[in-house]
């Protein structure tokens, strides 16, 4: 601990030599953790360095296989379904990155959601309203409680979230990434009113990797890494590259670093995009035989950002060439016909075809090249030719897979991802836009799309790799683009890709 | 290729759970019936089931397409009539009979575009869509016929329609024959497995290239064009255009597509299936007829065997995949 001055406050809660392993996975080792009321915490780390461990823990979710956790001066008890009740009952809430809000009901009925004041079981409108605006005067929102939700800004949205969990009487409340979809005016907003909750009293933890914003709020700043507490330094003079020290480790020098290679023509131009309110100005060049990386925070625009180069989302400005040839607002088939390929962030919801066989999600970017040859008979599939196609696929991603016709739905979350990004391969794509997919993925698997990526490459295919992870964009990219405020913050290009240095420039100025 | 329409295919037996419990409800309905309806088990008693099967299938086919894509066609029954009604003023005014029949198809197909460009450009729920052709269709039929049938008077090629060939009616045999085509469409072309891909996951259907508002648009002009051809069948069989006909066939044919194991909610489903579904649906219909029981009954009957088999059916599989896992 670096406080300096002896703290009189309350401790409102506490881990004392917590840890929680998963099968294969150490999550959280010997974690002591201690939060004072009033006090704001950041807290910091990698993907899986353990953070959404220790809320599960702070919250009941979890019950750690050894140590204590202590809300106020009581320990939790239950180790069953009853913990997150008993955490609850102490004062522990949280506000998740996903809203939870019923869009068409107004603000009030959202705060009080299953729980509205009521008298023989019709609502009391008069007291609900009345109470809902004195929750949000709490965090400084004038808002009418009447509107409905679906008529507010996200920021404000955020803040009805924020406004509900105020409601009763909470110790400590766990704000997970809650500016990461929000621009920066905006961010304001909710930053102000987590100055208000800990001038309540409150103990806030707050998640974020906004280096700016947690040096506004926070007084400390805990650093997690590889399921331990690293250290807690005071925000206001934290370093970002100290910081960037205590998130990444000591690490080795990776030997498989991509040495500089020599890209053929420029297959995308993207010259000043602006899509509100994520970009603005974005140019850069795209060569065949080379894999771009996009780096940047949650919320930061990569993936709107390739929306807007597919066609999906339409720019305010700028301008987009694909072979020297202009095509700004075309639309998403016309650049699947130029040759491009695209793989969503979320596998579920958009990319995979659960009830269809890994053929059918193979090759169902291209029917025609698995359809009977002749004229009328082109729309007619043709059974063994989808077959050896999908065993090609099969065979050059290393899908692991019982037959070709096995539910796509019943594959891993790595081997599925191979699927969609072996239909591109199907499909003979020439330009490849893969948001995030390494996402939920295994080691193995993820080492495989690596090759898989850099393979491509060397067959002059362009690649587009956006990733969160800054570990891996050394491994994959010749050159690697980092997002940040609206914009392309640095550009690094191999072999001086630097995750440190990444992770500095994704974080804040440097 | 994967996939013949249902995807639990794959796992044997087990996967063919849902036709085979099906099957054994066939049997047991024949078995009834037989035992207690006087006259079920004549030759000219299973030739009218027949010609009934085909009234609900021909429409039936189109139905499961629809309904696989995630979407839904409550406009089947006025459409029918109101392509019957059309068509036979198409004839009295002395159009030549066949290109009028190409005329009626071509009307119902562009009546169900309407349905599927309403659904697939503005996002009007395709239920929306086909309940206003459900009530606009009959309203406009019964205005113009004063709900009087509209007589065509002698016509050679209509009379051929409704004339059994080897006892069996013609109706019957198109049925039969659109079911291969259907089955065969459902199967093995681009469009019909776009058509399961667009149900499964319209995200991901249009990320991989496919065009989901063609898709959608195109099944539902089929359904069209199929309801059209159940219009032209309604002429054959009765001589003129009926305004009222074929009431409630809507509930049918989506009863039928339901019973033979498609999900409502879109994505899976056969034809095959379908097929033993409108088998389900006719011979409740025509053994409970023989069985002389108080129609307003029949249909209290009718509502209990669907959601039975239907129920008997979801339980059946979920017992065949639990013993799997």
């Amino acid at each position: 601990m670096t406080d300096f001055t002896p703290d009189t406050r309350p401790v409102i809660a506490r881990l004392t030599g917590c840890s929680k392993r998963y099968p294969g996975v150490i999550a959280l080792s010997d974690a002591d953790f201690e939060l004072r009321a009033g006090e704001v915490r950041a807290l910091l780390g990698k993907n899986g360095a353990g953070k959404s461990t220790m809320i599960r823990l702070l919250t009941g979710a979890e019950t750690p296989d050894t140590g204590l956790v202590t809300i106020g001066d009581t320990p939790l008890r239950d180790a069953g379904s009853g913990r997150a009740a008993e955490a609850f009952g102490l004062g522990v809430r949280v506000v998740y990155q996903e809203l939870s809000l019923v869009m068409d009901l107004s603000i009030a009925e959202n705060l009080f959601l299953g729980r509205w004041p009521r008298q023989g079981g019709v609502i009391r409108h008069k007291v609900m309203y009345a109470e809902a605006q004195a929750a949000l005067a709490r965090l400084g929102v004038t808002l009418s409680p009447a509107l409905p939700v679906s008529a507010l800004s996200p920021a404000e949205r955020q803040l009805v979230e924020i406004a509900r969990v105020l409601i009763g009487s909470p110790k400590l409340v766990i704000l997970d990434e809650p500016t990461s979809s929000l621009a920066e005016a905006e961010a304001n907003k909710v930053l102000a009113a987590v100055r208000r909750i800990a001038a309540e009293g409150i103990a806030v933890i707050y998640v974020s990797h906004r280096m700016n914003e947690i040096r506004q709020i926070a007084d400390s700043v805990t650093v997690m890494r590889d399921g331990r507490i690293i250290e807690t330094v005071p925000a206001s003079g934290a370093d970002t590259r100290e910081i960037v020290r205590l998130m990444l480790g000591a690490h080795m020098e990776e030997q498989a670093r991509i040495q500089p290679g020599h890209p053929g023509a420029v297959v995308l131009e993207v010259q000043n995009i602006a899509l509100a309110p994520k970009l603005a100005d974005i140019s850069f060049t795209l060569r065949a035989g080379e894999v771009l990386g996009i780096a940047g925070l949650l919320g930061s625009g990569r993936t709107e950002l390739l929306q807007a180069i597919m066609g999906i989302a339409r720019p305010q400005s700028g301008e987009i060439r694909v072979d020297g040839q202009p095509v700004t607002g075309a639309s998403y088939r016309a650049m699947l016909r130029r040759g491009f390929g695209f793989t969503p962030e979320s596998r579920k919801e958009a990319g995979i075809v659960p009830m269809l066989g890994v053929d059918e999600n193979t090759v169902v970017t291209d029917f025609a090249a698995v359809s009977l040859r002749g004229r009328l008979l082109s729309r007619i599939l043709s059974a063994p030719r989808i077959a050896a196609a999908t065993r090609r696929v099969i065979d050059r991603l290393q899908i692991k897979t019982a037959r070709t016709d096995t539910p796509i739905g019943t594959l891993s979350g790595g081997n599925q991802q191979k699927v969609v990004i072996g239909r591109w391969v199907h499909a003979g794509s020439r330009v490849l836009l893969l948001d995030e997919p390494t996402r939920g993925v295994d080691v193995e698997a993820k080492a495989q799309i690596y090759r898989i990526i850099r393979e491509l490459a060397a067959e002059n295919c362009a690649v587009i790799f956006v990733s969160s992870e800054v570990e891996e964009l050394p491994l994959v990219c010749d050159r690697v683009l980092v997002l940040r405020d609206r914009r392309i913050a640095e550009e690094m290009t191999a072999p001086n890709i630097d995750q440190d240095r990444l992770l500095a420039a994704c974080l804040t100025a440097a | 290729m994967s996939a013949q329409a249902a995807p639990t295919r794959r796992a044997g037996l087990a996967g063919h759970m849902n036709e085979l419990s099906l099957l054994a409800g066939i049997f047991v309905l024949y078995a009834v019936f037989a035992a207690t309806a006087d006259g079920f088990m004549t030759f000219h008693n299973q030739i009218n089931i027949l010609r009934d099967a085909a009234t609900i299938g021909i429409a039936a086919w189109a139905a499961t397409l629809i309904i696989i894509a995630g979407e839904i066609d409550v406009s089947t029954g006025p459409m029918v009539a109101f392509v019957s009604v059309i068509l036979a003023y198409f004839l009295q005014w002395g159009v030549p009979t066949l290109p009028a029949f190409a005329l009626a198809l071509l009307l119902g197909g562009a009546l169900g575009g309407i349905a599927g460009a309403l659904r697939a450009f503005c996002d009007v729920p395709s239920f929306v869509a086909t309940l206003g052709l459900w009530s606009a269709l009959r309203g406009i039929a019964l205005y113009l016929t004063d709900a009087l049938p509209v007589s065509i008077g002698r016509n050679p090629v209509v009379d051929a329609l409704d004339r059994s060939f080897l006892g069996v009616p013609p109706s019957a045999i198109l049925m039969l024959l659109l079911f291969a085509v259907f089955l065969f469409i459902s199967r093995k072309t681009a469009f019909g497995r776009s058509v399961y891909a667009v149900g499964g996951n319209p995200q991901a259907a249009f990320l991989s290239g496919i065009n989901v508002a063609r898709v959608r648009v195109m099944v539902f002009v089929i359904g069209g064009v199929m309801a059209a051809l159940s219009g032209i069948l309604l002429l054959s069989r009765l001589g003129s255009g009926n305004a009222t006909a074929a009431s409630g066939l809507e509930f049918d044919v989506i009863a039928a597509v339901v019973v033979g194991g498609t999900a409502l909610s879109g994505g899976r489903g056969s034809m095959v299936g379908t097929l033993l579904g409108v088998l389900v649906i006719t011979l409740i219909g025509n053994g409970l007829i023989l069985l002389g029981i108080n129609p307003f009954i029949q249909q209290v009957v009718r509502g209990l065997i669907i959601v039975g088999a239907v129920l008997a059916n979801i339980q059946a599989i979920k017992r065949a995949r639990a013993r799997q896992a």
